[in-house]
């Protein structure tokens, strides 16, 4: 029996109804592509590692513009449980601002549930705009909020009228849609409606660029930036890891968005195309092929002979001045086996990353992906919408007619098109290794099962699973937090990542598990002790 | 009604109630917790839960979707069980709900209920709990849980001879340290709960999916039947105690005690237990004896301490009085939730040592957030944080060492392992504290050292009393002042010799009066906007006179209800104003500038300005001295100003331009003459910016105000501000003008708030900018959003008694309510002033019904300013006004009287009046009131705001009215 047919085989017929789509095992001999259930509802009760709307739309996307000042209508629990907690890192820009350390909630009590909590909220911005000053203002809601009908909307454009800043609010209440992906839906339609375009200031550069889905978790994207600037190429804005609200708001005159993480921001990406013409390019900034090929496709886009012959000075160099250190690392990794489950990218982006080290993945798995993340944007047209994704507001952008701009020739496009990943995501399946697994909303119970039935060497997850885990021996590291560790991203990334797995697989302390008068007496060694040593 | 004023909680110093609760069902054995509202809420707990403890936190989610906050949850509810039980094996399932579920209003137990009639063969004990986040806190949440399981376990309570034992949030390190305790005095007890095992676990290569440790469902039963319960928790709510619980529907004796945190709460515990038949084991003699020792040593450290102690309540007493016992004083403690209770009893507790320090100041704030704390830690000069790791980025802002002992432990390690209980732990905390403070004094103490006896500086045990710099110890800036002046004592250099020595001393004198009064701007309410929320001023009215008249501007001597400047309901003499000032300190601990605001002109009143200012400098070396003036005697008086200890002096300048200026000053008189026009105006601002730059060069801190006016001198401030900050002035405040009846101006339109605050941020290029000007009275007291003043004024005659008084507003009081009377309500104009009756019981917010009202407050209202007339018993007398006759008012159901009795006398209460503001009107009350022509306008509010709502909502009604009118004419 194989790992899939186990483990749905503890189920009940509901829960095995349910579970058994969300499970494949990759089958490089099956007819036509494999194809898996995902951004549906949550099974109650099995322990699903799923956030919400909110966590969505204020932590992952909005949360991390720094100069913003966010502000979480609702009682103190959600804004509290999002500060600070992401690592989304962030330095102030000229004017100083840079409010990534704050929490800012309008701690709403009973009678606000009772009364509305609008008049509160109108306070709480007036206060905000008094102490903070800042240049915009968000505002968050959370379940409740959507539930008693406060016009958070009506507020914001009162705010904006009264201190004559941006005042942008998100209905992002934490029960709307299936995951946190609902949440990245709403924010990628406020900022679109709201910020991008709203500054016509054009870059200084050459060749400008947008840099989606990077949230600098660790310092990712200062990595990231660092090569881009190396090789000439100017970043307007960073969606939305130490982004800043100016170059947001100019980010539609850049020539070429780059989308790191596909999950959260693929809707912006597209509304540009539409409104602005604005071609993307899916990139991987994590893992040296996967950057170089990234850099390449750059370079191609703009195929421009200098910037061509700099990517390949600038890669060859970046390369050689980490070999070194690699090569020791993989001497060390060589032969482990790895399993993946984060959020809607990252699954996949590190299995380039650990395949050039030498790691085998035997699992991966997505917590809010769709099934394009899985199986490439060519599902999309089969994608049927169910009660869940109808209730999140589709934006139908129109061409903006005075700035719409067409930056390739149809031919060069299609031309381009073929060679690389212009507008196009290919999913996590296609790279993955015959007979590994690939679980979407992986629970509890079945992170405990695949692991005893797989013995991953390593199993990459976030803190809700990681003691789980490392109770039962496996070595586990957070890769939505890094661990207190990070960059991962970019060259000098794949370093520090590769370091962390070592000092997490020779920690000492597996091998003093167990003691030596238990050896003694022939009791077995925990599983973590034997395949690190 | 909450004492919080603030509407945004910035950087929260609690949690929320579902996390308390799904903490204390991990101390119940087999136990798994469900959290029913969107799956959010789990995640985010878990995530937290297991950032502190370093263990797996499994809390499952009925994951309600947007279908079931329609529909109601109750069928994922019930799958969400299924599933549960059906993974897990539980031998029990705690139901939490959230604030989604609360909300939608969810039947928990009904659904509960269903689902154990529909499968009688689940054997799982299914507990449910209700914790909506806008409840209460983690604090509470905890209890509830705990209340939860006594009150829905099937008990036994058949006698035994155990005790229960129940603690708040505490580590599992130290419920394991309890439990060691309790087992050594030869005790059986039930701990509730016992989170050691399930929160702090070991790695042996396995791992239980089922929290294992902690209480059994069976262990729970038998605390009915057990000899006494003690509660270790001093602030538990009477309606979630596990303990009252049990005392009252079992009648086990309960013994409520505080956490046993130092040395006289765990003698108190020790106590108890002998006193339940256990023995004191003979180590916790020693180790008493032990931490005695720890204390006398540790002395010499801790009493160098200022600690802020923050979190929840029952820890931050145990802190705190933990401190208090070894001569640390808690400078401010703050507890995060709203619990007055805990405010009283931290205020009992240092007192009488700050009273031994001489440093006597402290701070005790209820309902904090880390905004608050974080401003009274520099205000209080606080040198050691106490509490969560939430406290990190006020230790790095204020570069302070924070002492983590409570949860959540975020950045370190240990959280699982914080020991605070019994004498072992207090010796801990009690190592931290002081090495803490060793640490940081390692890095300063040489430079201190020296500057303090080599460095010229004045010496004396009330540091910040002396006339030098009152950087906080240790923080950046008073290291980089002090090692400044260690080189220039050094070598001795006389400096550029054109200079007369007598000169540079004075210079000397101004750059560390600079330095000195810079510092106090962060206390200073209106020179910093966060100190706004947590410092205190008192306006001392005792300058009636003015040399100059200003277009806008009447000043009123006797009237307690207009809110603006120029206006005090008394004139006080020196030795009067020393006493209210006295008064106000004593009552108001966060007091910290005396000011001279008018009601005219503080330079103009220079003897009486002298006077009370020397008075109060004899009482309080340190208070700041702060006043405004129209700045035409600056010339003559600024250097008295600075030898006065005056830091802080605002300057109004409406104009830099003569011409301009002649619009606004119809006349000045200067040293004995009369001036006019444009002469007054030049002369006038000449002697502003020049008396500015006096100012500034002797190191004071100088803001200007400008009066915006409409039509007048919108389009010259910004020339307005280059000029003034020229001048030397390092804030500029522009006000929208208040159009006060009997004015010259009183007609003048009013600059919306758009284009004021355009305004300001044009001018935010030039000069920073006050935001948060509230234009208060020359009598105002209190923080700059709470004016206290009217209760520390005498009797106010009511308003039909009111003499004809000097002033605008009290003359108004007779003609206004004759206006209205007679003006039938098409005719009304919709600037005349109404009067407004308000259901209120507090007597601050709208919070009556009005049926339920058992009186009205009657004020009157014209939009731009409120004034309280009476207040009105409904169907009784006439209470007078509201101000003089404050207190405890007869209130209540009017016992046998029919309901439509009542309102017919509540109808009758507001006849005369043209709006009613309640918080809640029925539709019959409410169109009875319509067709009396009265407005009714429902709201739940603070008084002034509500007034003026509804002033002004019924203006607009009335202008549409119109003008729907005109259009079918």
């Amino acid at each position: 029996m194989d790992a899939k047919a186990e483990i749905l085989s503890r189920y009940n017929a509901k829960v095995f109804k349910n579970r058994k789509d969300h499970i494949l095992r990759v089958d490089r001999d099956t007819d036509g592509a494999q194809e898996i259930a995902a951004n549906t509802r949550a099974v109650p009760g099995i322990m699903t590692n799923r956030g919400c709307c909110y966590a969505g739309c204020k932590g992952v996307v909005v949360g991390p513009i720094r100069d913003a000042v966010t502000i979480t209508h609702g009682p103190i629990g959600c804004g509290f449980y999002t500060w600070g907690t992401r690592r989304n890192k962030a330095r102030a820009g000229e004017d100083g601002k840079n409010f990534i350390q704050y929490c800012f909630s309008t701690d709403m009590q009973e009678p606000d549930i009772v009364f509305g909590g609008d008049k509160k909220l109108r306070r709480a911005i007036r206060e905000a705009v008094e102490i903070f000053q800042p240049k915009t203002v968000f505002i968050c809601s959370t379940c409740p909020v959507g539930l008693i009908g406060d016009d958070i909307h009506a507020v914001a454009a009162e705010a904006e009228k009264e201190f004559g800043i941006t005042c942008t609010a998100f209905s992002c209440e934490g029960y709307k849609g299936v995951s946190q992906s609902a949440g990245h839906h709403i924010a990628n339609n406020g900022l679109m409606k709201r910020i991008i375009g709203s500054n016509d200031t054009p870059p200084a550069a050459k060749f400008a660029v947008n840099l989606l889905g990077e949230y600098n978790i660790g310092g990712d994207g200062w990595e990231v930036e660092r090569i881009l600037k190396r090789v000439g190429y100017e970043i307007v804005s960073i969606f939305t890891g130490d982004g800043n609200i100016e170059g947001i708001s100019r980010s539609h005159l850049s020539d070429l968005n780059l989308v790191q993480c596909h999950r959260s921001i693929n809707y912006v990406a597209e509304m540009m195309k539409s409104a602005y013409g604005m071609d993307w390019l899916k990139v991987n900034f994590v893992g040296l092929d996967a950057i170089c090929a990234s850099l390449r496709g750059m370079a191609e886009y703009f195929g421009d002979d200098a910037l061509k012959q700099r990517t390949e000075e600038v890669i060859a160099e970046e390369l050689a001045a980490v070999a070194e250190d690699t090569a020791f690392l993989k001497s060390r990794l060589e032969g482990k086996t790895a399993a993946l489950f984060v959020g809607g990218s990252r699954s996949h982006h590190y299995q380039t990353l650990l395949k050039e080290f030498g790691v085998r993945t035997v699992l991966a798995g997505y917590e809010f992906a769709h099934r394009d993340d899985y199986e490439g944007r060519s599902v999309l047209p089969d994608i049927k919408e169910d009660a869940d994704s109808k209730n999140i507001e589709h934006l139908n952008v129109e061409k903006d007619p005075a700035r719409y701009r067409v930056f390739l020739s149809p031919e060069r496009y299609g031309e381009l098109k073929q060679h690389i990943d212009l507008e196009e995501y290919r999913g996590m399946i296609r790279d993955m290794p015959d007979g590994s697994y690939v679980v979407d909303d992986l629970n509890h119970f079945e992170t405990e099962a695949f692991t005893a039935l797989l013995k991953p060497d390593i199993f990459f997850s976030g803190i809700k699973d990681k003691y789980v885990l490392q109770k039962g021996g496996t070595l586990s590291r957070q890769l939505h937090s890094y661990d207190y560790s990070g960059p991962y991203a970019g060259f000098r990334g794949a370093v520090l990542f590769g370091r962390d797995l070592v000092m997490g697989l020779y920690a000492p302390a597996w091998r003093l598990v167990v003691p030596p008068w238990k050896k003694q007496a022939g009791g077995t060694q925990a599983k973590g002790d034997l395949s690190h040593a | 009604m909450s004492s919080r004023i603030v509407n945004l909680n910035t950087n929260p110093c609690k949690m929320c109630m579902p996390l308390g609760a799904v903490n204390a069902f991990y101390g119940i054995a087999r136990c798994m917790s469900l959290l029913h509202g969107s799956q959010g809420c789990s995640t985010y707990i878990r995530r937290h839960m297991a950032t502190h403890y370093h263990e797996p936190v499994d809390i499952a989610s009925s994951s309600l979707t947007e279908e079931g906050t329609v529909f109601g949850g109750e069928r994922n509810l019930i799958r969400g069980l299924d599933n549960l039980i059906a993974l897990y094996r539980p031998e029990v399932v705690a139901v939490a709900t959230t604030c989604l579920a609360e909300t939608i209003g969810e039947d928990v137990q009904a659904a509960v209920r269903a689902r154990r009639e529909s499968r009688p063969d689940c054997r799982t004990t299914v507990i449910t709990v209700s914790t909506a986040g806008y409840s209460g806190t983690r604090y509470e949440g905890w209890f509830r849980a705990l209340h939860a399981l006594v009150s829905q376990t099937a008990m036994d309570p058949a006698p035994h001879a155990g005790v229960n034992v129940v603690t708040g949030p505490v580590s599992p390190a130290d419920t394991r340290a309890l439990k060691r305790l309790l087992r050594e005095a030869g005790l059986t007890f039930t701990l509730l709960p016992d989170i050691s095992d399930n929160l702090d676990g070991g790695c042996g290569g396995t791992y239980s999916r089922l929290p294992e440790g902690g209480t059994p469902l069976a262990a729970i039963a038998r605390t009915a039947g057990a000899r006494a319960t003690l509660e270790l928790a001093t602030f538990v709510p009477e309606d979630a105690s596990p303990g009252r619980l049990l005392e009252q529907q079992y009648g086990v004796p309960l013994f409520r005690l505080n956490l046993p945190v130092g040395l006289r709460d765990t003698d108190a515990f020790l106590t108890a237990l002998e006193e339940l038949g256990g023995t004191i084991p003979a180590g916790e003699y020693e180790e008493r004896a032990r931490y005695l020792d720890a204390m006398v040593d540790a002395h010499k450290h801790n009493a160098l301490g200022r600690a802020a102690v923050f979190g929840e309540p029952d820890l931050v007493y145990g802190l705190t009085r933990l401190c208090c016992e070894n001569g640390l004083l808690p400078a401010v403690a703050a507890g995060g939730a709203d619990c007055p209770a805990l405010k009283t009893a931290l205020e009992e507790e240092i007192r009488p040592l700050a009273e031994n320090t001489p440093s006597a100041r402290f701070s005790v704030l209820n309902f904090a957030d880390f905004d608050d704390i974080e401003a009274a830690v520099a205000e209080n000069d606080v040198n050691l944080l106490i509490g969560s790791s939430d406290g990190r980025r006020a230790a790095h802002k204020h570069n302070i060492p924070l002492v983590r002992c409570a949860f959540p432990v975020h950045d370190h390690l240990g959280g699982q392992r914080i020991r605070v209980l019994g004498y072992a732990g207090a010796m801990r905390l009690l190592d931290a504290f002081a090495n803490a403070l060793i640490g940081s004094r390692e890095a300063s103490f040489r430079t201190e050292i020296y500057n303090r006896h080599c460095g010229g500086k004045p010496f004396g045990l009330f540091p910040e009393r002396l006339d030098t710099g009152c950087a906080e110890p240790g923080s950046p800036d008073a290291r980089a002042g002090a090692l400044r002046a260690v080189p220039e004592k050094k070598d001795g250099k006389p400096g550029p010799s054109v200079v007369p020595a007598a000169a540079r001393a004075v210079a000397g004198k101004h750059r560390e009066a600079a330095v000195n009064n810079a510092d106090k701007s962060a206390t200073h309410p209106c020179f910093s906007a966060s100190a706004a929320r947590t410092c205190a001023r008192i306006h001392l009215p005792v300058a009636p006179d003015c040399n100059i008249v200003c277009n806008y501007c009447v000043r009123g001597f006797s009237c307690p209800n207009e809110n603006r400047p120029g206006v005090t309901a008394e004139v006080l003499t020196p030795p009067e104003a020393l006493e209210r000032f006295l008064r106000v300190r004593e009552r108001m601990p966060a007091l910290t500038v005396a000011g001279i605001a008018g009601p005219g002109d503080a330079l103009a009143n220079f003897a009486a300005t002298t006077e009370t200012l020397r008075l109060i400098r004899r009482e309080d070396p340190d208070i700041t001295f702060c006043l405004s003036t129209n700045g035409l005697l600056l010339p003559l008086y600024a250097a008295q100003l600075a030898d006065l200890g005056v830091s802080h002096v605002t300057v109004t300048v409406n104009a830099a331009d003569p011409a301009v200026g002649a619009r606004i000053y119809r006349r000045a008189t200067y040293m004995g003459m009369s001036f006019q026009g444009e002469a007054a105006a030049a002369m006038l601002i000449s002697n502003q910016l020049a008396g500015l730059r006096l100012l500034t060069d002797a190191g004071i801190v100088c803001k200007a105000n400008i009066v915006l006016i409409k039509g007048i001198n919108e389009d010259h401030v910004e020339d307005v501000v280059r000029a003034v900050k020229s001048a030397g002035a390092s804030v500029a405040n522009i006000m929208q003008m208040i159009p006060v009846r009997g004015s010259a101006f009183e007609h003048l339109p009013l600059i919306s708030n758009r284009e004021h605050a355009a305004l300001r941020r044009r001018c935010e290029k030039l000069l920073p900018q006050m935001h948060h000007c509230r234009q208060c009275r020359a009598d105002a007291a209190g923080l700059l959003d709470e004016d206290q003043s009217y209760m520390l004024r005498g009797p106010v005659p009511a308003s039909g008694a009111a003499p004809a008084a000097e002033a605008g507003c009290a003359a108004e009081a007779e003609r206004a309510p004759a206006q209205v009377a007679v003006a039938p309500r098409n005719e009304v104009t919709e600037h005349a002033p109404v009067k407004v009756a308000v259901a209120s019981r507090s007597g601050i917010v709208v919070d009556q019904h009005f049926g339920a009202a058992g009186q009205f407050h009657i004020y009157e209202s014209d939009g731009l300013s409120t004034r309280l007339l009476e207040t009105r018993r409904v169907g009784g007398n006439n209470l007078g006004c509201g101000m003089c006759g404050r207190g405890p008012l007869p209130e209540g159901p009017e016992d046998a009287e029919q309901g439509g009795g009542k309102i017919a006398r509540a109808l009758e209460a507001v006849a005369d009046c043209r709006i009613v503001v309640v918080m809640r009107i029925g539709d019959s009350p409410s169109r009875r009131l319509a067709e009396r022509g009265i407005a009714v306008f429902s709201t739940y509010d603070g008084i002034d705001k509500a007034v003026m709502d509804a002033v002004l909502a019924r203006r607009d009604n009335i202008v549409a009215e119109r003008a729907r009118d005109a259009e079918t004419v």
